[in-house]
């Protein structure tokens, strides 16, 4: 026995244990004193022996006596393979033939003696597969592994596994992401795969624009490309809105490795939601293509709606519009009034006449594309216009324009635009033969449409809201009108049999509108006589215009596109909203459909939010570019564009052997370079970090199975010497 | 609100604009038939296509160059008040609305209805016109409130001081009136870039029965001038009897004076229904350049 590896954990401090022994001490002194009289001094040296024996074993316990037993044993080194399956992965490795996720199961399960079978006869192997996410994949699910998703991080495997393992083997191209890390980790030894050298790419690594833009001013988009293998050529550089080309210019390649930044200049000349690309032509040689596109989507507003009204004469309805259009500050108007028709005698020299051409040709052939809405207002047009300036106008609404007609005697003048190539798109024809009626005031009701359409919806209160255009003032002349199958009649007259007097419908991606008075006016200064105010007509023409206008304010739906753009494989929301009388939008009522960049209507969902009129839409990309969204309810449809990140779109797919190396040597293992021996060096870091464990028992002393009988002993030869010496 | 029955015209319609054979801006004398010159004057204008009208010529169909048919949009209102002399050319109307229809695109109609400033149809006015020569009654707090909402939510009010003596009579009560209506503004002389100098002639001085004033005065709220005063009695230089004669002779300037009377009447209308259009920047070149500014 090595007293060394003897303990004692006393129960009691110390002086207690040292009085209790003297104590015993002081006993066995007392009882010898008054024994050896009787038995002599031998016998009682013995009895008083014994019983000090005795004694101080029973204190010996309380100084918790163990014996510690120390046990060394060697363990196998845990080795965890992590393979990178990355999208880089499925670029071409050394030589060009295959993947290097490809070299990467070559050199493990390939060859007379594959590495994996003689690192697992020297190793407790694991293998992970590292990509999006890790995971502990088996020998079997190697071989059938495929390199997507986006770059692994190394920096969470390596904290999730570093305690179970000795060390780390990592194939990989280099594209992992790695900050750096303050914790002690096992040795990584890199298995570099790929070849940086033979690898030649450009690729649009970022494009930049503005969280929103406004039509009409110019919006500044930089491009940043990446350079690898490319030097002294000079590439074009594409930017599309959707399938058409928007502007193009080409940029030198300075440098390889390297990037260039080039900007572009555009106006864009429609609003809403763009869906912009960037594109470099394929180069010869190029090892990935893929990464020359980029996809990004720009939000364009309008900072004013701009409107070109014509109005056939200076009057009352021209003036009160004029005023509200005027008052309203996100409105820039241009309007020409025809002050003298053919039959007009001017008596005075040009110098005294205020008078101005009538720019025809500059406005409707050139300028069209710069309004919103062009109103004709009380205006035969027939004298002024041509054939090609109404086709234009014809052209302008299929693209999107507003056209609205105000009525009036001169807008039903020679049968109005019957014949012509604007009376196939209004949404209402000449009754008759007579296009234009003075002779008894008509007042105005709101049609069954009418109630819920959002120019003549003021409020979603039905009745009150019915009766304020019952109020309405009489109006004294009307254009006999009736409806075509493509109008909506929204407000109609309240004698006889209703004639319409508001009618809108669609044509193209723009809007029209017929009103057939020119009396409106009187509903500003008739409420205004009621002391009812003038807000009724004001509105009336800011919803009339805002929706011509496809103006945002006025959507019974709106969209709110996630701020982060989307990514293949990540749920993407969108946030819907109903604002038309929202307490009766359902679920039901809403449709939400998502599709694909191709085209094609993929699996999306819908929910309501504790929020009335709100729900929130939304879809799994599975693959990358703009998808449409579209959201329909029962009084309308918004469509929305989102931008969905490529799984190689801004890819930078050049083995990065540096990033590896540098990894490596962060936790104290190295880089391979070709032709060394994967398996000697495996070893030779798990011979260098050799590990056991060594296992410590302790033995409690005082619970040995003798010491009882031995005490028992003790004692009983004590009693028998006493009763020997008849002292018992 | 009246409808007094017109003075019957010495004409038909057509003849109705034969009294201005003795046409006010020309001073021509000329008794020939009127249509046949208009007629002339629209065949030139529609051959000269460019200056004013950019093209008759369109493949539409054969009849498109005829006008639509006339429709009335326009007519005066005139206030009848209490005290004075509220209708002091009751012959105004016939030769300024003619006028009107022959130089403009409106369509106005002979028709002169007298209102009260109580009447709940006078918002449908599209131009109030007052006229006097002497002092009348204050309004009423009533009638106040009335002619201050009609005018500043975009009515319009031509008065007309056809005794023009400063500080008197009409000129002094309708002074008072407006201080009443709007205290805070003040009657102020419309400076020569106004729109109502330019809003159809390229007006440089006043013309009238009498040349009190070479300018018109107003009340301005914001772009918009809803009074406009004149004290050169404008209508009775437009005034014209039943058989085709001005009642009243101009002067100092006759003639001349009279027909500037008429473009200031019709620039007047004009801006009454196409309020400061002419201040938009698209006619400014043009009027630069006509006026050598």
């Amino acid at each position: 026995m090595n007293w060394n590896h003897i303990v004692i954990a006393p129960v009691f401090p110390f002086w207690v244990i040292l009085v209790l022994f003297l104590l015993g001490l002081a006993l066995t002194v007392v009882q010898y004193w008054s024994i050896q009289k009787r038995l002599g001094h031998p016998k009682a040296i013995l009895i008083s022996l014994l019983r000090l024996i005795t004694l101080s074993l029973l204190v010996s316990f309380s100084v918790n006596p163990s014996l510690m037993v120390r046990k060394e044993e060697k363990i196998i080194p845990a080795l965890a393979i992590l393979v990178d399956h990355s999208q880089s992965m499925s670029l071409s490795g050394q030589g060009g033939k295959n993947t290097r996720l490809d070299e990467a199961k070559a050199l493990l399960l390939e060859g007379e003696k594959p590495l994996l079978k003689a690192l697992r006869e020297r190793f407790e192997v694991k293998l992970y597969a590292m990509g999006d996410s890790l995971q502990a994949i088996g020998e079997s699910e190697l071989s059938g592994l495929k390199a997507i998703g986006k770059r692994g991080d190394l920096n969470d495997a390596l904290e999730k596994l570093g305690p179970a393992n000795s060390l780390f083997l990592l194939l990989s191209d280099g594209n992992v992401d790695w900050k750096g890390s303050e914790r002690k980790a096992p040795p990584l030894i890199g298995v570099p795969m790929g070849d940086p050298k033979g690898y030649r790419d450009l690729s649009i690594k970022e494009i930049k624009v503005p969280p929103i833009a406004f039509r009409g001013r110019p919006v500044q988009i930089d491009v940043v490309i990446k350079s690898h293998g490319y030097s002294g050529i000079t590439v074009p550089v594409i930017l599309k809105n959707g399938d058409k080309i928007l502007t193009a210019k080409s940029i030198s390649i300075r440098r390889s490795p390297g990037e260039e930044v080039t900007s572009f200049s555009w106006t864009p000349e429609e609003v809403g939601s763009l869906p912009l690309s960037v594109s470099i032509p394929p180069q010869f040689g190029e090892s990935l293509t893929l990464n020359n596109d980029a996809n990004v989507t720009l939000k364009v507003y309008r900072d004013k709606i701009r409107i070109l009204m014509v109005s056939g004469s200076p009057s009352l309805n021209y003036r009160y519009m004029r005023s509200a259009f005027k008052n309203d500050p996100t409105i820039d108007l241009l309007s020409f009034v025809i002050l003298r028709t053919p039959t007009n005698i001017i008596n005075v020299p040009l110098q005294e006449q205020s008078l101005i051409p009538f720019p025809v040709e500059t406005l409707f052939m050139n300028e069209l594309k710069n309004f919103d809405l062009v109103i004709f207002d009380d205006f035969f047009c027939r004298p002024y216009l041509n054939l090609n300036h109404l086709e234009s106008v014809k052209e302008f609404i299929r693209g999107g324009g507003g056209f609205a007609v105000i009525g009036g005697p001169n807008f039903f003048g020679q049968g109005g635009y019957d014949g012509t190539p604007l009376g196939e798109i209004l949404p209402a024809r000449f009754a008759g033969n007579e296009g234009y009626r003075r002779d008894r005031p008509s007042g105005v009701k709101l049609s069954r449409l009418g109630t819920t359409h959002p120019i003549t919806r003021f409020s979603f209160d039905g009745k009150g809201h019915q009766n304020l255009w019952q109020e309405m003032p009489l109006l004294d002349g009307i254009n006999l009108l009736e409806p075509k199958s493509s109008g909506t009649v929204l407000l109609e007259t309240t004698d006889g049999m209703p004639r319409p007097i508001l009618v809108v419908g669609n044509y193209g991606k723009g809007r029209v509108l017929i009103l057939g008075t020119d009396y409106s006016w009187k509903w500003y200064m008739g409420m205004l006589a009621q002391g009812k105010g003038n807000w009724a007509y004001l509105r009336l023409m800011e919803r009339m215009v805002r929706w011509l206008t496809r103006d945002p304010s006025l959507d019974p739906v709106q969209i709110t596109m996630p701020a982060k753009r989307g990514e293949v494989g990540q749920e993407m929301g969108v946030h819907i909203r109903v604002k038309e009388n929202p307490s009766s939008a359902s679920k039901k009522m809403v449709s939400f459909s998502v599709f694909n960049p191709e085209g094609t209507k993929v699996v999306s969902q819908i929910r309501a939010t504790a929020q009335p009129g709100e729900f929130l839409g939304s879809f799994l990309p599975e693959k990358g570019g703009i998808y449409k969204v579209k959201v329909e309810t029962a009084e309308g449809h918004l469509e929305e564009f989102l931008a969905v990140a490529g799984a190689v779109e801004g890819l930078d797919g050049v083995p990065n052997h540096e990033h590896l190396r540098t990894i490596a040597e962060a936790t104290g293992g190295e880089v391979l370079s070709s032709g060394k021996d994967v398996l000697r060096e495996a070893e030779s870091y798990s011979g260098r970090n050799k590990e056991h464990f060594v296992e410590e028992r302790h033995l409690p002393l005082w619970s040995a199975p003798y010491l009882l009988p031995l005490i028992l002993a003790l004692l009983g030869m004590e009693w028998y010497l006493r009763r020997k010496g008849g002292m018992i | 609100m009246e409808f007094p029955n017109p003075p019957a015209l010495p004409f038909s319609k057509g003849g109705g604009r034969g009294d201005l054979s003795k046409d006010p801006m020309t001073n021509n004398t000329d008794g020939k038939s009127n249509i046949s010159r208009r007629r002339f004057f629209s065949l030139s204008l529609g051959l000269a296509a460019g200056v004013f009208i950019p093209s008759f010529k369109s493949p539409l169909s054969a009849s498109e160059n005829q006008v639509a048919p006339a429709y009335p949009q326009f007519f005066f209102a005139q206030i009848k008040y209490q005290g004075g002399e509220w209708d002091p050319n009751p012959q105004f109307l016939d030769s300024l609305m003619e006028e009107l229809e022959l130089r403009t695109s409106i369509r106005g109609v002979k028709e002169r209805r007298v209102i009260t400033l109580s009447d709940p149809d006078l918002f449908f006015c599209p131009l109030l016109y007052m006229a006097g020569k002497d002092e009348f009654d204050p309004f009423t707090p009533k009638e106040r409130e009335i002619l201050a909402r009609f005018l500043t939510y975009g009515g319009f009010l031509l008065a007309d001081d056809t005794m023009g003596a400063k500080g008197f009579g009409f000129d002094r009560s309708f002074r008072r009136e407006m201080s009443q209506i709007f205290p805070d503004q003040e009657m102020k002389r419309l400076p020569p870039d106004h729109s109502v100098y330019r809003s159809f002639y390229l007006i440089e001085t006043l013309g009238g029965r009498q040349k009190v004033n070479p300018y018109l005065e107003g009340i301005t709220l914001d772009q918009w001038t809803p009074v406009i005063y004149s004290q050169n009695d404008l209508s009775g230089a437009w005034a014209r009897d039943r058989f085709g004669k001005w009642i009243h002779p101009c002067v100092p300037g006759g003639e001349a004076q009279r027909a500037s009377a008429f473009k200031a009447g019709i620039n007047i209308v004009v801006y009454s229904l196409a309020s400061d259009y002419k201040k938009d920047l698209v006619h400014h070149p043009f009027i630069k350049r006509r006026l050598n500014l």
